[in-house]
């Protein structure tokens, strides 16, 4: 457990430091995702001063839930980056390189790449949640471990999520649209209100598209602990986890490899 | 001597009048053969249309339950089903418009800017031509989902006219969202990166141009503000002519679109032909 550990520590240095070769681009990246949240960011506030609240959610639940969804988002498809591109590496069959060496092949493949652009969600979301204690007028040392929890549960759901459905490129070949369309469903549901959606549409967020577990789940249990909450935000990570491992190695085995000269720079 | 000229002239007039025409074939073939790239793949044009039934979803979700609270049937002069069908065709639109400045910055930093600039058309115009092929047919698939969704959820659509209306102020509005695209993707001879203003011009039309939200009901200081910006002109205005036609607003909207096309437009031909002076390609 030490070794792997201490191996993706090693990753994430790696890409840092290859990061901080382009350090200008990096940089401009970064605020121009965080200008491009804040931006976003702008309709809540322009709505919330019109319509005040909806069905018990206001701006201050608003800014928790961006905190906890910009930080998690942020944190988990920059240290896992190729979280978002596994699928093109099952279908060009450029799994081999993680296949051929004795380190988890999951792990590897998801730690091996960052995103300078989820730096700046990450700063973002801390921004968001910021604001929110400021105009929750809550503060305390148990809410900013509840907000770690949140994010660490956000992450691990997030990145499940995404490993889980293009995973389905081993049995399905190419799922690109697939995959574009199941990452556009989840961030976008993770920024509403769960408040709005009843009966079969809350079903379905907690289950086939799980972002009730990214963003309003553990936003509410960050503004205030109940222990039902932490159950489930916990057993929602656990669950995601485990099923996205196993159902990835049970596709591995139909993996066909590319047999294509591949230089890694 | 005079007739000679004249006749000179009127040849040279010919000339013209003939390039014209070879000039307009050439963008209406590369137009076509995207169009008919497009619809060789009918199954992959109506996945990508799918994206709007879950955006209209989401919208129904959120406005039935704002009117619902605010127990009233109209909202700056809009009904619910104004609101979805004005929020279908503003979505229709934003996710049809094809995003050209990733494909610039890629071919100016990658260097296959330098194939397209010496072949016979002109590089702004083939990826204008090119686009709107693709902007069609993904408009066609947006609108048949989105509307059998919301007719679903809200009831009939509005009459003809706001569909004729609209659909003539698309087209501008794709005009003038190309020339901001490329001037996005323009900068990349400038700078090195240019995601960062590609998600902020996105931003911008999201809330400014009124595809999160109908314009009215902005608080009036910022109203004014967007109106006179050209954010919305490209979705708020084909929207709300699609939910409330009329002549008046037609020649509105239509002079808003083409003083900003103007303007952007000339940006983006200054800006087009320094660069291009400025160019240095080395290698063979």
């Amino acid at each position: 457990m030490g070794r792997q550990f201490a191996f993706v520590m090693a990753l994430w240095k790696t890409n840092l430091l290859s990061a901080m070769e382009y350090r200008v681009s990096f940089l401009t990246q970064v605020f121009g995702m965080m200008l491009n949240n804040a931006l976003y960011f702008v309709f809540w506030i322009i709505f919330f001063a019109r319509f005040e609240e909806i069905n018990g959610w206001d701006l201050v639940d608003m800014l928790f839930l961006f905190g906890v969804v910009a930080t998690g988002f942020g944190a988990g498809t920059y240290l896992f980056g190729n979280a978002v591109r596994l699928s093109p590496l099952i279908a060009n069959g450029q799994m081999d390189y993680y296949l051929s060496l004795p380190r988890p092949v999951l792990l590897h493949a998801l730690a091996s790449s960052s995103n300078a652009s989820s730096a700046g969600d990450f700063t973002y979301g801390l921004f968001s949640f910021g604001a929110a204690i400021y105009f929750s007028g809550s503060f305390g040392g148990l809410m900013l471990l509840r907000f770690t929890l949140g994010c660490l549960a956000s992450i691990a759901v997030l990145i499940s999520f995404l490993v889980l459905v293009q995973s389905l490129t081993f049995w399905i070949g190419n799922t690109s649209l697939l995959t574009r369309h199941a990452f556009n469903a989840i961030v976008t549901f993770s920024l509403y209100p769960i408040t709005l959606f009843d009966g079969t549409a809350k079903l379905l967020l907690f289950t086939l598209i799980p972002a009730a577990f990214i963003g309003a789940l553990p936003a509410e249990f960050v503004r205030s602990f109940d222990l039902l909450q932490l159950a489930q935000i916990c057993a929602g990570g656990a669950v995601f986890l485990l099923l996205s491992v196993f159902v990835f190695y049970r596709g591995l085995r139909r993996y066909e490899s590319g047999s294509a000269i591949q230089v890694r720079m | 001597m005079r007739s000679k000229e004249a006749g000179a002239l009127a040849g040279e007039g010919r000339v013209r009048e003939h390039s014209a025409a070879a000039v307009a074939g050439k963008y209406w073939a590369v137009f076509r053969t995207q169009l008919l790239n497009s619809l060789a793949y009918p199954i992959d044009l109506l996945g990508r249309s799918l994206l709007i039934v879950l955006f209209m979803w989401i919208f129904m979700n959120l406005w039935r339950v704002t009117y619902g609270a605010m127990g009233a049937n109209s909202i700056a002069g809009l009904t619910l089903a104004d609101t979805m069908w004005y929020l279908m065709m503003a979505e229709a639109v934003m996710l049809s418009k094809h995003d050209l400045s990733e494909t610039f910055s890629e071919q100016v930093k990658d260097g296959s800017v330098a194939y397209l600039l010496n072949k016979p058309f002109n590089f702004i115009y083939y990826h204008f031509a090119a686009g709107l092929g693709d902007s069609l047919l993904a408009f066609g698939g947006n609108l048949l989902i989105g509307s059998a969704v919301v007719w679903l959820m809200v009831g009939p659509p509005p009459g003809i006219a706001g569909w004729v209306f609209a659909g003539a102020a698309v087209v501008l509005s794709w005009l003038l969202d190309f020339c901001f695209s490329a001037l996005i993707g323009l900068s990349a001879f400038v700078v090195e990166e240019t995601n960062a203003f590609r998600w902020i011009y996105q931003k911008f039309l999201l809330l400014l141009g009124g595809v999160l939200i109908p314009l009215d009901f902005f608080p009036a200081w910022l109203q004014t503000i967007s109106l006179n910006l050209p954010f919305a002109w490209i979705i708020y205005g084909p929207a709300r002519l699609f939910v409330e036609p009329s002549l008046a607003r037609l020649g509105h909207v239509f002079l808003q679109q083409c003083i900003w096309l103007a303007v952007v437009g000339g940006i983006v031909w200054v800006i087009y032909r320094r660069v291009v002076a400025r160019l240095v390609i080395n290698g063979g």
